[in-house]
């Protein structure tokens, strides 16, 4: 294997090149989680608000439909 | 008669081994179907490089010349493929259920771990980076981040990517089963077949650039142009241009990527020791991917009322939409009446998107931590 490594460009065990790898691993997986509980954050906000949009045009349909047929009734 | 032989007298071992590879590219393009769209150009690629005194490498050689505008220069071409990606993909699964987000992030634990190793190898930062990325189960983004961190090894890391993409089926039902057990692998999950409000599909483009232009500007390239795509497929007034989008386009980019990357098939740059650790790396890089999403459904389960399925989270990689099949044909041999297919594409993706975003990730991490 030490042969095979030695045939080779490749310094194994460099402690500078290890620091910096593991500074990628930490604030890639951060910056990786924080960018999707955001999104995570903002979908849910817009489904929410999206379903709450629905449920009120529906209401004043319904509203309207109901005030017509009472329009009909009193005539 | 000497220049009949001239050529062929200048043959060195290390062309005819490209030539083997080139072989066996285009058979397992043609005859096993993987990946037959970047298998075949590249196959042929690699035996039109390693011919002696070729017309389309050098000054002026076709593909030298595609490479050093639609590669070298802005990595044009990997990049545009994302706008046909984009167009591709439906979101909708993933609206419906935005917890899955959180799996497609997951998948991506084999990029960093790969990193780590290639590190304690020997590699460079950029060049460990570079390998990393093969997990990112996503060839564009393999190629352009090969390519912006200046890698010595971007002909392997290319084959590796997209090689091991085809190998998913064979990969991930071997790591998932070694990761579950059959009862979590009989979990039911219920699917919530709700219709995604129309104003969500084109927000979501919109959002997921903002805020992960705003997080990792770098990624800008890769989410901008995949979200570009999709804000063209869902805004229901560019039909035309969606669909050529995902089709044209896409065949035409996926056409000129495949032969051009075999620029970097050449001999001297691909018959290393080298390329054999990258293969090495880049099926580590894969299981790991695979473990990560299986172990973080598993932990989701531990706080949640509606079980997810461990499988499931496998599906996070981004090979789309590969892996989403793989899950759901393993749920039907484990409960032929368990059907995982939307989640497991919600899931797929989300890696999609997580993917492009640690592609982007890395090149700027890398960027500023090492004088490439």
């Amino acid at each position: 294997m030490l042969n095979f490594l030695l045939a080779s460009k490749l310094t194994p065990g460099n402690w500078e090149n290890l620091k910096i790898a593991l500074t990628i691993l930490w604030q890639g997986l951060l910056a990786i989680f924080v960018v999707i509980a955001i999104i995570i954050g903002i979908v849910y906000l817009v489904n929410f608000c999206t379903a709450k949009a629905a449920q009120a045009k529906k209401k004043r349909e319904e509203a309207a439909k109901s005030a017509d047929s009472d329009d009909v009734t009193e005539r | 008669m000497q220049f009949l032989i001239d050529t062929i007298a200048q043959v060195q071992w290390q062309q005819v081994v490209m030539w083997i590879i080139g072989g066996i590219l285009i058979f397992l393009a043609i005859k096993k179907g993987m990946e037959p769209a970047l298998l075949l150009p590249m196959g042929f690629g690699a035996i039109l490089v390693n011919i002696p005194n070729s017309a389309v490498i050098g000054e002026g050689g076709i593909i030298q010349s595609l490479f050093e505008v639609g590669i070298e220069a802005s990595e044009a071409m990997p990049i545009l493929l994302f706008i046909g990606i984009g167009a591709m993909i439906d979101f909708g699964p993933l609206l419906a259920n935005p917890k899955m987000f959180i799996l497609g992030g997951a998948a991506q634990f084999g990029i960093f771990v790969t990193l780590i190793l290639a590190t304690l190898i020997g590699f460079s930062p950029a060049n460990a980076a570079s390998i990393a990325i093969i997990g990112a189960a996503d060839g564009p983004t393999a190629i352009l981040v090969a390519m912006k961190l200046a890698s010595d090894y971007i002909g392997p890391i290319m084959v590796v990517a997209y090689s091991y993409m085809a190998l998913v089926p064979i990969v991930q039902p071997t790591v998932v089963k070694l990761c579950t057990t059959k009862k979590e692998r009989r979990i039911k999950m219920h699917y919530n077949a709700r219709q995604v409000n129309k104003l969500t599909r084109i927000l979501f483009p919109v959002i997921v650039t903002v805020v992960a232009g705003l997080i990792a500007p770098s990624s800008l390239s890769l989410v901008g142009m995949l979200m570009f795509g999709n804000l063209i497929r869902e805004c229901g007034v560019l039909g035309s241009l969606s669909d050529t989008a995902q089709n044209a386009f896409s065949n035409i980019i996926t056409l000129l990527l495949g032969i051009t990357i075999a620029f970097q098939m050449q001999a001297d740059q691909f018959v290393q020791w080298e390329t054999l650790m990258i293969m090495a790396l880049g099926l580590f890089a894969f299981v790991f991917d695979t473990v990560g999403g299986v172990m973080c459904a598993k932990v989701m389960n531990l706080f949640s009322k509606n079980k997810i399925n461990p499988m499931v989270g496998a599906a996070g990689i981004s090979a789309f939409p590969m892996s989403a099949r793989v899950i759901e044909k393993m749920g039907i041999q484990e409960d032929p009446s368990n059907h995982l297919l939307m989640h497991a594409v919600g899931a797929n993706v989300s890696g999609q998107i997580a993917s492009a975003t640690i592609g982007g990730l890395i090149i700027g991490l890398v960027k500023a931590l090492v004088v490439i």
